[in-house]
């Protein structure tokens, strides 16, 4: 009888522990589905969430979730929480995201999805001279036939930056060189680095162009895309950075990784994103 | 009799802002729609073809698992490999992150003929793909060439087993390209929509 009640409580413990484990495991699994809800899972989804267009599911936006969640609220959770300044409760940041947030919230306003002011860095691999190079690849989309595409726009690489600057020395090729078989020429291409400024007037580098002509010549092979940073520059005055965090937690997917005030035209800030 | 006419006027003033205001956003919005329009599939379309998107995305899955698994007779996982393929567009390709052990993260890009070939010679007697419920599909948007493109966000549980014993297991995020053609349909005679898989990025997620 002693050994039956024996069994009895060990069996007894046997089931709690095994329960404790299946609603355990129940609830890891019930964790994980939420935070993949939360999750921002493309970057589509994060301008439908930024535009207050749809909610957790990917529905539109209603009454009921307008009044559980304002548009103030959900423009928060789009913002890297891990970020060190939030992290830290840098004043200096959490005042900007606040100021953000109001300025967005208050003028209702919201980013086309086919704007050209929204810039996909995608940061890339590449060999070059059988080294691996990390290089930027900005592209923005057009509109062609009705249709959408997006457009190699610009590229940065060390490797591209050959040129350099010099104020001091005026460089020329002199008026009668035509005269002479250009000779001159062999000292212009000679001049290492300073070719630029024997070019016509406002001539500019163009390192896209000479991308193309490193892939083709078999200088650069193109391997695959690391990381991929959008800028945003549709909201006059501010430049957003969205980048995608893959972590396990509610504050994971497409967020925003920086904003930044600034007081550029699109045009200088596009200048500033890809000379930085 | 003065702040009566005062207020009067403040009102009829308020009332004609508010109407021009509100014209102002009104066309700008249109002016939004109508690009949107013009580059979109109708509500209608987009809700047919969402749900195809699913039956597609799960019908590539199952593929897998049955490809995936050696208990399966060969006959059976080759006509799987055969018909995985046809769901994808010619050309479509796999590329697979994953997590090393010191946190770096390894790229490969495989033609989706080599990744389901490759997928078939793994040592698991059964895969087991587990689903959550919570697939992302972005609206349709029309191409310059007349096709139209989407992504589907898929959250998946692979685990392989070689007996009982699980050899491998990962959580993995894909994205899936989908594209809509414009192709002939040789039985009707008929040019129609068909729906079908492009290129895959799949990311295996980090632990916090």
């Amino acid at each position: 009888m002693h050994r039956f009640h024996n069994y009895v409580i060990n069996l007894f413990i046997l089931l709690i522990l095994l329960s404790g484990k299946v609603v355990l495991s129940q609830s890891q699994i019930i964790d994980s589905e939420k935070n993949f809800n939360l999750n921002v899972k493309q970057f589509n989804e994060f301008i439908d969430r930024f535009n207050y267009k749809t909610d957790f599911n990917g529905n539109p936006v209603d009454s009921v979730f307008k009044s559980k969640i304002t548009r103030a609220k959900y423009l928060d959770l789009l913002f890297n929480k891990d970020d060190v300044r939030l992290k830290n409760a840098d004043s200096e940041y959490i005042d900007l995201k606040n100021e953000f947030i109001k300025h967005v919230v208050d003028r209702n306003l919201l980013i086309n999805k086919y704007s050209l002011k929204i810039i996909a860095e995608a940061k890339s691999n590449v060999k070059y001279k059988n080294n691996s190079k990390e290089i930027s690849i900005y592209l923005n989309q057009e509109i062609e036939s009705n249709g959408v595409k997006w457009v190699l726009l610009s590229v940065k690489a060390d490797f591209l930056d050959v040129l350099s600057e010099d104020t001091v020395l005026l460089r020329f090729i002199p008026p009668t060189s035509n005269e002479t078989n250009f000779i001159s020429l062999k000292r212009v291409f000679d001049d290492s680095t300073y070719q630029h400024y024997y070019a016509y007037h406002n001539y500019s580098y163009d390192p896209l162009s000479s991308f193309l002509f490193a892939l083709n010549t078999g200088l650069v092979k193109y391997q695959y895309v690391n990381e991929i940073v959008y800028h945003i520059i549709v909201i006059d005055g501010w430049h957003i950075q969205v980048k995608e965090f893959n972590r396990n937690t509610d504050n994971s997917g497409w967020l925003i990784n920086n904003i930044v005030k600034t007081n550029l035209d699109p045009n200088e800030c596009f200048e500033q994103i890809i000379n930085n | 009799m003065n702040s009566r006419l005062t207020t009067i006027f403040f009102i009829i003033s308020l009332f004609f802002y508010t109407v021009c205001f509100s014209q102002t956003k009104t066309a700008v919005t249109s002016k939004q729609a109508k690009l949107v329009s013009e580059i979109s599939l109708s509500d209608q379309d987009i809700a047919v073809f969402k749900e195809q998107t699913k039956q597609k995305v799960e019908e590539f899955q199952q593929h897998i698992v049955t490809l995936g698994s050696k208990d399966e007779p060969a006959e059976k996982r080759n006509l799987a490999e055969r018909e995985a393929l046809k769901l994808f567009y010619k050309g479509a390709q796999m590329e697979i992150s994953s997590v090393l052990s010191d946190g770096s993260v390894r790229k490969m890009a495989r033609p989706m003929e080599k990744y389901l070939a490759r997928l078939k010679s793994l040592p698991y007697t059964q895969v087991v793909i587990k689903f959550y419920d919570i697939a992302y599909i972005r609206e349709f948007t029309k191409g310059p060439d007349g096709k139209y493109y989407s992504t589907a966000t898929i959250i998946q549980e692979f685990t392989g087993f070689s007996g009982d014993d699980i050899i491998y297991r990962d959580v993995t995020k894909k994205e899936v390209e989908i594209i809509i053609d414009l192709v002939e349909d040789p039985f009707f005679n008929e040019k129609r929509w068909k729906l079908f898989l492009g290129d895959i990025k799949a990311t295996e997620t980090r632990n916090a």
